[in-house]
């Protein structure tokens, strides 16, 4: 290994960051020491990676930068879950979290699920453009690409049982100087290695032809049919509900703080609620995974963030644009801005996301410069759009190793722990196939415990409230007879009913804060953001919820909505 | 007095009056007619509005009854008022026009609701 | 169900219309989405409508009191809580899907539509604020509602952006229920709302307003902690280096309103890109035949007297286009020199016509001249204009060979 380590110390020496210490532990390179910035460490993290080591360990300190390795706020503290006992303990509430637990019940055997946050799908799950990727732009023989290659065939499927929205519209991957066509034939290759179905070349004239208000600078286009949309929330919320039909307990607001050991095995999870027995430990943490991973003693990965901007353009563009649209990325570099226009499955046109290293994990606010980024590159590429379409913006960031690969195995140095971890694009896209190889390393250590069987009573297929707006008139109507609350719109530019409002306060996981009820529901997505259902919509959550209108948050513990009341007599408000 | 500079809002030109003086002997500048005098000198010796706010009621499909003084009171008496009619509610369903309160306390103007708390036009609904 | 003019809207241009077109022999359906009619007006609890038309200053609800009055005498049919779902010409007019509470979903054919969907706020998204997203953030006219018909307060300490016309009532509405308003913030280097509401909601309660100045961020993640402030140049981005913080729990903002027009997008019509609405001549008839569209949702008012106006004028030409059918004036106004917008855009020979018109600046001493093929037809001086005072003036029929008239203000040097 000393070699390998002298590779990276050149590496590094190259990097000017000759005074990195590099060191080795648990087969982990460690990166310790302080450099002057962000982008120092990140040179730093790159440096050391593609080596033959389990991953990047970057532990250096950055000047003036004293907070970023700091944890997220803990929950408030109670033991409601103290000594409650499972087989499978899944910690993060994201997309893979959801449909881990979900594949889990497939066996007998007793799944919860811990997210931090007061809904699913609030980090990297729900802030992401949706796509179902082709395998085009991944690197043969990366677990991205297994796993790519796995879950967008495994879609379908999946839609049909969990009764999500899913379409294939296709993406275009555009190119703007007319030499690259020659790159034709090499693509078509590259296409069929990857298992790329369907993947055309396109001319100038076939890109305009098919989509008439594409970019005005594109020489022609690569075509990949197998690209699809879908609702990451949605997704999301979706495998978590049905998960809890087949079983699995949700705990929500529960943060993971530390881990009970006996040897080289974890025998419970200590949380802000309580203590849990378990069986299984699955980190699926997300953009926390390396913390989880190091509370757990297997830390061999850094994730450091990536910032991701997005902006939602009202509706009324929709049906200027059929496929989704980006530019063609002729180097292979991970990390280059990528991005487009992504028709969504409501109508609105999603432009972005941009890509910026960003110290927070968190760090969800917006910059000039990144909504300027979208503009120049990203809008342009259907030229009928402009700035003022855009109805709203918001970041995400993307978990991503130094490795830029996902880490999906069972611990080497803690028996009973399964990473998901290193979860980037195209994570959505591979979500279904992680959860079945992580379901079954799950199931591989189990069957050492317990008498591991199929679960008899599991029901793949979801059930759904109702959907007035996909009903026959008469469907319809017969369903505002018996509940006139389907009746009323609450949401005028999303045509959200109060009715579909409650189903989402009342569902198998409540949706209890204004932005929860605006993603199950839709109700404010649309073009005024909430400004005229706002008030009923706190209102009816007040009602539903018992509680009084001052307690309603926007997000999170904390972000009330309304300070006081003004007349202390008032009586108890209706819904309207 | 010390010198004061006031936006006259009598017409559209919207001019700076600047008003200087005692008692009888107010002096004013900057008006470019005579209006602009007669709205600086009330506003400077008794600058009065009309209140406008709401009532809680006791009527949880309308709980809030928009109410406003039945003529101008004196601005520097607002929020006394407001006081007043903070802890004030409606037991009955009122129409516009509809005395709440005869006298507020500390002026001569009654408090009058502006809204209709009846059903309004939806009690001839027809389909 | 059939009717001959189906109105869309019960705030002041829907009831006025109506009334209107009932007063002219038509059957009249009135649809509005909301519990009660009255529109926006309900929650307008301050007074200064009705100048024009009463010579009073009424409160939103005396105001929309009256109307409905007038509306429940005609013996009107009327659905609350009622939403067009979908909308879509038909062989002799259009037909709707409507939608409410009792009676389930229903088509409505109609001769006649009259559009008076009002107006939306402008977002902070679409002013391009940055920062996380917090609670605490709210447009005027959502605050407005919250504490009018609601008693919510949205928040103690409250940073204003624009100084709109809500904007302004807004600080003093918030300052008499006990909040704090830091300040009121305009990019622009004068106010946007009437100088009226400056005096009597800022001023009254010293509520400072900063001029050339805007939010460029808000900061919190979870409550609004405060916003970042910015002077601007002149070409209204934020100076390097005089960005401030002032701290607060709540930024409202009243940066513009919008034509809300968007249940008419399935019938393409013709829209002026200044005003946001469709285009209409006099009678407000729009593109398409036997389209209707007044107040707010053609071009934003500031007098609801002028809304009213517009209301009147489509209900009574939408009842006339019931019986004698009809297509939309020929003539073109061209709004010319100096001028942000001239409404209508088309004109009908031969019938008086009122124009309402705004300034693309405050100008001193101006002469308004509107003509035809190089002959003057009317003239008017002003002493002052200003864009957020909205001017009317009534131009005498014009004569069959008139093709456009154009409108324009002159500055006397």
């Amino acid at each position: 290994m000393s070699a390998e380590l002298n590779t990276v110390k050149k590496a590094l020496a190259a990097a000017n960051l000759a005074e990195v210490e590099v060191i080795e532990k648990q087969g982990a390179l460690v990166l310790e020491g302080q450099v002057k910035n962000w982008q120092q460490y990140l040179e730093a993290g790159y440096a050391a990676a593609g080596q033959d080591f389990r991953g990047v360990v970057n532990d250096l300190e950055v000047e003036g930068l004293e907070n970023f390795k700091q944890q997220c706020e803990s929950s408030p503290e109670d033991f409601s879950l103290e000594r409650y006992s499972f087989d499978v303990v899944v910690i993060g509430g994201g997309v893979i979290g959801c449909a881990i637990a979900r594949e889990l019940t497939r066996y007998n055997v007793k799944v919860a699920l811990l997210e931090k946050e007061s809904d699913l799908a609030r980090h990297t799950s729900g802030r992401n453009n949706g796509m179902i990727h082709s395998t085009m732009a991944v690197k043969l023989g990366t677990k991205k690409y297994l796993y790519n290659l796995r879950g967008n065939r495994m879609y379908r499927k999946v839609a049909e049982e969990l009764g999500f929205d899913l379409k294939w519209p296709g993406s275009f991957a555009m190119l703007d100087k007319n030499w690259q066509l020659l790159l034709g034939p090499y693509a078509r290759r590259i296409a069929s290695k990857k298992g790329v179905q369907g993947f055309r070349v396109l001319s100038k004239g076939k890109v305009k032809e098919l989509e008439p208000n594409a970019w005005e600078e594109q020489t022609g286009s690569f075509y990949m049919p197998e690209t699809g949309v879908v609702d990451p929330y949605q997704v999301t919320i979706a495998y978590a509900e049905n998960a809890m039909q087949n079983g699995t307990t949700i705990y929500l607001n529960t943060k993971v703080l530390g881990f009970e050991k006996d040897n080289n095995r974890i025998t419970a999870v200590r949380t802000n609620r309580g203590t849990l027995q378990a069986g299984v430990i699955i980190n699926a943490a997300g953009i926390w995974a390396d913390h989880v991973a190091e509370m757990a003693g297997d830390r061999f990965y850094t994730i450091h963030p990536r910032k991701g901007v997005i902006a939602i353009l009202d509706k009324k563009t929709g049906s200027s644009q059929s496929y989704i649209l980006g530019r063609a990325q002729l180097s292979s570099e991970a990390k280059t801005k990528g991005g487009g226009l992504v028709p969504l499955l409501d109508g609105n046109i999603l432009a972005g996301p941009t890509a910026d290293e960003v110290p927070g994990r968190e760090d969800y606010s917006t910059e000039t410069h990144e909504l300027q980024h979208i503009l120049d590159h990203h809008l342009v590429l259907n030229k009928t759009l402009q700035q003022s379409d855009i109805i709203t913006y918001f970041a995400g960031t993307r978990a991503c190793t130094f490795e830029e690969d996902f880490i999906i195995e069972i611990s080497e140095y803690v028996e009973n722990l399964v990473h998901a971890a290193g979860i980037q694009s195209p994570g959505l896209a591979s979500a279904p196939a992680i959860a079945v190889d992580v379901r079954d390393m799950a199931a591989e250590i189990l069957k050492n415990k317990m008498d591991l069987k199929e679960n008899p009573d599991f029901n793949p297929k979801r059930k759904l409230a109702p959907q007035p707006v996909r009903l026959s008139l008469k469907e319809r109507n017969c369903l505002i007879e018996n509940r006139p609350s389907y009746g009323q719109i609450v949401c005028r530019c999303e045509l959200v009913s109060e009715g579909e409002i409650v189903d989402a306060i009342h569902a198998p996981l409540p949706a209890r804060t204004l932005d929860a009820v605006k993603r199950r529901a839709r109700a404010g997505m649309g073009r005024c953001q909430g400004g005229f259902c706002t008030p009923a919509v706190i209102n009816i959550l007040a009602r539903e919820t018992g509680r009084q209108v001052t307690e309603i948050c926007k997000h999170e513990p904390g972000s009330v909505l309304i300070t006081d009341r003004t007349r202390r007599k008032g009586c108890e408000q209706s819904a309207h | 007095m010390e010198k004061r500079e006031l936006t006259c809002i009598q017409c559209p030109l919207s001019c700076r009056v600047t008003v200087s003086g005692e008692g009888d002997q107010l002096k004013f500048t900057g008006n470019q007619c005579k209006q602009g005098i007669e709205y600086a000198r009330q506003e400077v010796t008794n600058p009065t509005r009309t209140l406008t706010t709401t009532i809680a009621t006791a009527f949880p499909d309308f709980p809030l009854l928009p109410v406003r003084t039945a003529g101008e009171v004196p601005l520097g008496k607002i929020f006394e008022i407001m006081k007043v009619i903070r802890a004030v509610q409606v037991e009955q369903r009122l129409k516009p026009g509809d005395v709440i309160l005869e006298i507020i306390p500390g002026t001569d103007k009654a408090l009058i609701a502006t809204a209709d708390m009846c059903e309004g036009v939806s009690a001839v609904v027809v389909k | 169900m059939h009717t001959d003019v189906l109105v869309i809207g019960a705030g002041p241009a829907g009831l006025a219309a109506a009334a209107a077109a009932a007063e002219h022999g038509a059957e009249v359906l009135l649809v509005d989405r909301e519990s009660r009619p009255g529109g926006i007006l309900k929650q307008c609890i301050h007074d200064g409508f009705g100048v024009i038309r009463y010579e009073e200053k009424l409160t939103g609800p005396e105001y929309a009191y009256r109307d409905i009055e007038a509306v429940r005498a005609y013996g009107l049919r009327v659905l609350n809580n009622t939403f067009v779902l979908d909308l879509k010409q038909s062989v002799d007019g259009f037909s709707l899907l409507l939608q409410n509470p009792i009676d389930g979903a229903f088509r409505v054919d109609t001769k006649a539509l009259v559009a008076a969907n009002g107006c939306r706020e402008r977002t902070s998204r679409q002013v391009f604020i940055h920062g996380d997203r917090p609670a605490g953030i709210y447009s005027a006219g959502t605050a407005q509602n919250l504490i009018n018909l609601h008693g919510y307060l949205p928040g103690r300490k409250v940073v204003i952006l624009g100084s709109g016309d809500i904007g302004m009532i807004m600080a003093r509405r918030l300052t008499l229920e006990g909040a704090e308003v830091a300040g009121v913030y305009e990019i622009k280097d004068e106010p946007s709302g009437l100088t009226r509401n400056r005096v009597q909601c800022l001023d009254d309660y010293n509520i400072p307003l900063y001029l050339n100045t805007t939010v460029t961020r808000v900061h919190g993640t979870k409550r609004v902690t405060g916003v970042s402030v910015a002077a601007v140049g002149a070409d209204l981005k934020p100076l390097p280096g005089s960005e401030t913080l002032v701290p607060c729990d709540t930024l409202l903002l009243s940066v513009g309103l919008i034509p809300e027009n968007d249940i008419l997008e399935p019938l393409a019509l013709e829209f002026d890109a200044k005003t946001g609405g469709p285009v209409v001549d006099q009678r407000m008839m729009t593109s398409v035949p036997g389209l209707f569209s007044c107040g707010n949702a053609t071009h934003v008012n500031d007098m609801v007297d002028y809304v009213s106006e517009s209301g009147f004028n489509a209900g009574r030409a939408a009842a006339n286009y019931c019986q004698h059918g009809g297509s939309q004036g020929s003539v073109e106004v061209v709004s010319g020199n100096n001028l942000l917008y001239a409404v209508p855009q088309r004109l009908v020979s031969g019938e008086e016509a009122a124009i309402y018109f705004r300034s693309d600046k405050t100008i001193d001493r101006v002469i308004l001249v509107a003509q035809a093929a190089g002959k003057e037809l009317f003239r008017e001086k002003y002493l002052r204009i200003r864009p957020p005072e909205m001017q009317k003036i009534v131009l005498q029929p014009l004569s069959p060979e008139v093709e456009s008239v154009e409108i324009g203000l002159e500055e006397v040097t």
